[in-house]
């Protein structure tokens, strides 16, 4: 990619990843991604504001030649993670006299991850400002979105601000700025739903700290710029607050179609009462998609067969994750069908001890269901509605 | 006394407390909290606390 101009002196020197399709070794990226990396010539100093993944620096190398810059006085490092900061020793030895500008624990770990020397760091804690000559950047300390480490960066006069992975979209775009709010919106709630949600309870603050900023631009470290930053602020307050909606998200795996007889009964006795269902089959499962789906979901469904005496490990791998990302959801139940015993439901609830869950009764069948256990399935679902409506969802 | 929060999991600790499980006595400020004692939730250290309310 080469660069793109956002403003006078404002540039955009990262690239796309239009091939890249999993994310951490974790998530799919259907839409591949970006690392975005941002360039400000100030009148007397000029500062890049975060690298790129360390497999593509070359891009970013290029593009500071071509953009004529001779003396690179500050790399800004609002981020530790390598997807941000892989490049930053290769420009730090291109631009012998730059220097990596960041608060002391993100200084620590760039250390830790980079082997940067002590010597190439100017230390800024928050609410610290550093001048570029006719602008100046003030950086605030925003801790787990999504590593300890990570800030904000403000260009004051320009009323940009520069948020790291925070508000950031999974989304490989010719779109500089965002004009397909819908796809930005979905690549940022991929994003946010893998690493951000765990730690949305601190969100609000930061939600308030950039409202009072009022920013005309945000710039993340993935996806397009948002110059209309609305809509993306509103959709984190939604997904960080303890709001859930009227959905039930079905996770089933299921050997000899028993299980998944069991799911699809339920899921039209939850569709019957109102409820929205969210049906993930857990086998070649999009695990972004799934954790999208449980960003906003009252309750979660977990149907699984006992494989031995447990959980199929396809379950207990979703649960697992689930408990990671530690979603709002409210309520959850398991279901499943074994043909001679096992600790299934046990094994499943106790991977899911960071969940602050209310546990509905599990229908557990042996063998293949009979008309009580389908009543079993509606008295879930009765269970669920009910539930729902006293929250006020249905 | 004052609580702390852990920053990666939200864990509270309350001097009033302690956390016994990890020898530190009820009535135990968190400033007088070894430096070597970890989350007793997430298994972080203590600079990832922050003071709470
Ligand atoms: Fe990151
Ligand atoms: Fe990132
Ligand atoms: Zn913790």
């Amino acid at each position: 990619m080469n660069p793109r101009r956002i403003r006078d002196n404002i540039w955009a020197v990262g690239t796309i990843d239009w091939d890249r399709r999993l994310f951490d070794d974790l998530i799919p990226l259907p839409e591949g991604t970006s690392y975005n990396s941002y360039l400000l010539k100030g009148s007397e100093k000029t500062a890049l504001i975060d690298g790129v993944d360390p497999a593509v620096e070359q891009v970013l190398l290029d593009n500071l030649r071509s953009l004529g810059v001779e003396k690179l006085d500050y790399i800004i490092s609002n981020h530790a993670e390598q997807d941000h900061s892989g490049a930053i020793p290769a420009v730090l030895e291109a631009w012998p006299e730059s220097m990596v500008v960041t608060n002391p624990r993100c200084a620590g770990m760039l250390t830790d991850h980079l082997h940067l020397p002590e010597e190439r760091f100017i230390l800024k804690d928050d609410g610290e400002t550093l001048s570029l000559g006719d602008w100046t950047l003030q950086f605030f300390l925003a801790p787990f979105v999504h590593w300890p480490e990570t800030q904000f960066t403000w260009l004051t006069e320009e009323k940009i601000l520069f948020t790291g992975d925070f508000l950031g979209s999974h989304q490989a775009t010719s779109d500089l700025f965002v004009r397909d709010e819908a796809g930005t919106l979905f690549g940022a709630k991929r994003y946010y739903a893998e690493i951000m949600m765990p730690y949305r309870k601190k969100f609000p603050k930061y939600l308030d700290r950039i409202d009072g900023l009022a920013p005309e631009i945000i710039a993340t470290t993935h996806g397009p710029i948002y110059d209309r930053p609305a809509s993306i602020l509103e959709a984190y307050r939604e997904w960080s607050s303890d709001e859930v909606k009227n959905e039930a998200v079905v996770a089933y795996v299921s050997m000899h179609d028993t299980t998944a007889k069991m799911a699809g009964h339920l899921i039209n006795a939850l569709i019957d009462r109102g409820v929205r269902v969210k049906v993930h089959n857990l086998t070649g499962v999009d695990v972004g998609e799934l954790a999208i789906d449980l960003v906003d979901a009252a309750t979660v469904v977990w149907a699984s067969p006992i494989v031995g005496v447990g959980p199929h490990p396809n379950a207990a791998y979703a649960a697992f994750l689930a408990n990671v990302l530690k979603p709002k959801v409210k309520y959850t139940a398991v279901i499943g069908s074994y043909g001679w015993g096992g600790k299934m439901v046990e094994q499943l609830l106790g991977l899911l001890k960071n969940l602050k869950v209310e546990v509905l009764d599990p229908v557990m069948v042996k063998g293949f269901p009979r008309e009580e256990d389908f009543a079993s399935l509606d008295g879930l679902a009765d269970t669920i509605a009910g539930k729902h409506r006293a929250e006020g969802l249905l | 006394m004052h609580k702390w929060i852990c920053m990666a999991c939200d864990y509270i600790y309350d001097p009033e407390a302690g956390d016994p499980d990890s020898g530190i006595p009820p009535g135990t400020p968190f400033e007088d909290i070894p430096a070597d004692w970890i989350c007793p939730n997430c298994g972080v250290g203590k600079d990832l606390f922050e003071p709470y309310g």
